[in-house]
């Protein structure tokens, strides 16, 4: 009898745990915008990954979602009227050339391909989902970039870990190289430069490989998900034509659909980096499609579409005297290369012929000369600014598994971000390294994150016409981690870092004192600062007189941006751009010792990471 | 008068070559070192907290790779400075001057340091600063 009733008791548990589960993932589906399966065996979508406490996820994040998902299409469909509209290159010559519009062709490729959303497993993610024109294709959600600071992936909401670099100019970076005479690396792509670039000859071209296979990304399983996406894309034409007919002709297993439709990290696919079954052949077809993808992607980047140097300051290079800089831009120019000493990383192209030694920085003597017309302000090197931990980053909050059994960040706020350092040991959250040459390298490099080039950190859509409070604005997000919101604050950070130093994490200033304002919380990674910056002496107005000189890098004023009215959200406004953001504010943890999956592993941090 | 013409042009022509390349244009310029990298200013504390303390001053611009260290030797025992400090910085080759600053953390509180300073190429060569020994206390 007793044994009947703990039989029934548990066949009754069993039920009402079974209804919950089931219930919790239907009204979690219902939930599901944007993660509709579409094609194969799945019935219902999976469940939402949700670890985060709540006021992590912006409360309007999904009608974000589904508004840049729009803009994206509709971008889409303007390519492809386009390709329609273009005059089909000729193949000519030896070697064979596209001729007369062969160029353009790969470009337009490009830009299908960019704004995609079939390239994730979810179909409902496109590259240029986080990278859209009217944030110098960087992050387009204002509350993601005030918050979480990454984008949510296919299979939402996982996320990142970085803020999405801005494309424009990308494509100059160099092969990732190891400079001996100046003891440096120099060139890649990403934050910490894991797209080198090393097989292509072009890091941009491998930086377009990585989001499509990047779990918390497009989250494709398989690189030739790629490929066997394409077969069904509507401009199959095209990419045959740029890169030969035949290409796409692969014999994919009955079963890809399935594969592709389920995210990288899924537990069902161990350690397996290819559960595609192929031919030999076909799988050497299916990499040369991934290839192409970088490539076209790469030269989209690098058309005048997206990198096109049209900015008031390449106007003021052409022809100082037609098209001036106001007082207060050449006086933000005058400082950016004096007194404030930007240039000395974000190379600024003029004349470097040497000063007279009675001479002081600011009034160090120029030439005029222009050493390069088309500047690229950046020096294409890497340091360590000293940012402090954001605790907002989604990324230390993914630790638990999600419906695949995948969990992105088992070591939560343990976890440290030593950007280049950690590429070059091949370890957690980067990727392997081509050159174990480097390796040793890493304790003077981490920390170090890339230089970004400083044109177009002002871009914003035309409605909102500012990055700075009190707008209307654009809320953007700056450097690796977000947590910078405005560039009043970015030139406030240069200058005063190491005048208003606290021995304290984000959320934690003393009484008195204001975060970003006057007082600096300690760096997430304190090894390898960088000491150019951090104590620069400029006033008030002459950080304001840099922002005005940084606005002048926008791309767009001799000729249209394209692209840049696609925004359909809404302007920020009021406040200030000093205190932008800091409403959002929030308290970071206690934080735990970084653990040896991340700050362990040999050659060690010196001094050790805690 | 000629051969001075002549000279130009080659440097003319040798200049456009060289800018071709987007890639050595980007870079900045390992200049020639100074003949003697002297201080103008310092070294001197230009921050003492709890947990961190800067140490600061200036040179004549010392020139070679643009990659430099500001370099700290120091210790409680002025005959014994037995402990670095390093922190990089990036040279202008087209300033005249250099400031390097130096961060130095986990020091003792209230306690006497001795220092000297001098700064290298990140490949390890010293620009041969001289200083003399200083000191400060912590807080």
């Amino acid at each position: 009898m007793r044994e009947r009733r703990l039989t029934a008791l548990v066949i009754l548990c069993a039920t009402v745990a079974a209804t919950l589960l089931i219930s919790t993932q239907l009204i979690s589906a219902q939930n599901g915008v944007g993660q509709e399966g579409k094609k194969g065996d799945r019935d219902e979508p999976p469940p939402f990954y949700n670890p985060y406490p709540p006021g992590i996820l912006p409360s309007d994040l999904t009608q974000e979602i589904e508004r840049v998902r729009r803009e994206v299409r509709s971008i889409e469909n303007e390519a492809l009227a386009q390709w329609q509209a273009l005059t089909p290159p000729t193949l000519t010559g030896q070697p064979p050339t596209l001729a007369n519009t062969g160029m353009k062709a790969n470009q337009l490729l490009g830009k299908l391909m960019n704004f995609d959303e079939h390239m994730s497993p979810f179909e409902n993610r496109a590259c240029g989902f986080c990278h859209m024109p009217y944030a110098g294709f960087s992050g387009p959600i204002p509350s993601v970039n005030l918050t979480m600071i990454a984008y949510p992936g296919s299979f939402q909401f996982r996320a990142g870990k970085r803020t999405a670099q801005r494309y424009t100019y990308s494509p100059n970076f160099p092969v990732l190289n190891f400079n001996a005479a100046q003891g440096a690396f120099f060139g890649g792509n990403f934050w910490d430069s894991r797209a080198t670039g090393y097989l292509l000859g072009s890091p941009d071209a491998e930086q377009a490989q990585h989001p499509p296979v990047d779990t918390q990304e497009h989250a494709l399983p398989d690189t030739a998900c790629i490929a066997f996406r394409l077969q069904t894309a509507a401009y199959r034409p095209l990419f045959e034509q740029v890169w030969g007919a035949g290409s796409l002709d692969i014999k994919f297993p009955h079963n890809t659909e399935e594969i592709c439709e389920t995210p990288g990290g899924a537990a069902v696919f161990g350690t397996n980096t290819m559960p595609i079954r192929l031919s030999p052949e076909d799988r050497i077809k299916a990499n040369n499609v991934f290839d192409h993808w970088g490539e076209s992607l790469d030269q989209y980047e690098a058309s005048p579409d997206v990198s096109a140097f049209s900015s008031k300051f390449d106007a003021f290079l052409a022809d100082p005297g037609d098209n001036p800089l106001s007082l207060d831009e050449m006086a933000g120019y005058n400082l950016f290369r004096g007194k404030a000493n930007c240039n000395s990383c974000h190379l600024d192209g003029r004349s470097t012929a040497p000063t007279p030694p009675t001479g002081t920085a600011p009034n160090g003597e120029d030439t005029g000369a222009a050493a390069n017309a088309r500047p690229l302000f950046t020096c294409f090197g890497s340091s360590n600014l000293g940012l402090p931990l954001n605790p907002r980053d989604a990324f230390f909050y993914q630790t638990t598994p999600d419906f695949f059994g995948f969990t992105a960040n088992p070591y939560g706020f343990g976890y440290r971000d030593l950007g280049l350092g950690q590429f070059l040991r091949s370890g957690f959250g980067s990727a392997p390294s081509p050159n174990s040459d480097w390796t040793p390298q890493a304790p003077t490099n981490d920390g170090l994150m890339q230089t970004s080039t400083a044109r177009n950190v002002a871009m914003t859509p035309s409605k909102c016409p500012t990055t700075e409070a009190p707008g209307p604005y654009f809320q953007k997000e700056f450097f690796h981690n977000g947590y910078i919101k405005s560039l009043k604050q970015l030139v406030h950070f240069y200058n005063t870092r190491d005048v208003y130093p606290f021995d304290v994490t984000s959320g934690h200033c003393p009484s008195g004192t204001i975060e970003k304002v006057t007082c600096w919380p300690k760096p997430e990674v304190p090894n390898n600062m960088d000491m150019t910056i951090g104590k620069l002496g400029l006033s008030d107005a002459e950080e304001n007189q840099i922002v005005a000189f940084l606005q002048t890098l926008t791309d767009g004023f001799t000729t249209p941006y394209p692209d840049i009215n696609s925004y359909t959200g809404q302007c920020q406004t009021g406040g200030s751009a000093a205190t932008q953001g800091n409403e959002s504010l929030i308290l970071t943890p206690a934080l735990p010792p970084c653990p040896s999956a991340v700050c362990g592993v040999s050659p060690f941090p010196n001094p050790p990471i805690q | 008068m000629n051969k001075l013409l002549l000279k130009l042009a080659i440097a003319a022509a040798t200049g456009s070559l060289l800018s071709s390349n987007p890639t050595v244009a980007q870079l900045s310029p390992t200049t020639p070192k100074a003949a003697r990298v002297r201080i103008t200013q310092g070294p001197e504390l230009e921050l003492a907290k709890e947990y961190l303390t800067i140490i600061r001053w200036t040179t004549n611009n010392p020139g070679g790779s643009p990659e430099h260290f500001g370099v700290v030797h120091y210790g409680t025992d002025p005959k014994n400075l037995s402990q670095t400090a390093k922190s990089p910085i990036r040279l202008n080759p087209s300033h005249s001057s250099t400031i390097f600053r130096v961060r130095l953390q986990a020091l003792k509180p209230a306690t006497t340091y001795y220092y000297t300073v001098d700064s290298m190429e990140s490949n390890g060569k010293s620009d041969g600063v001289i200083s003399p020994v200083k000191k400060f206390t912590t807080p």
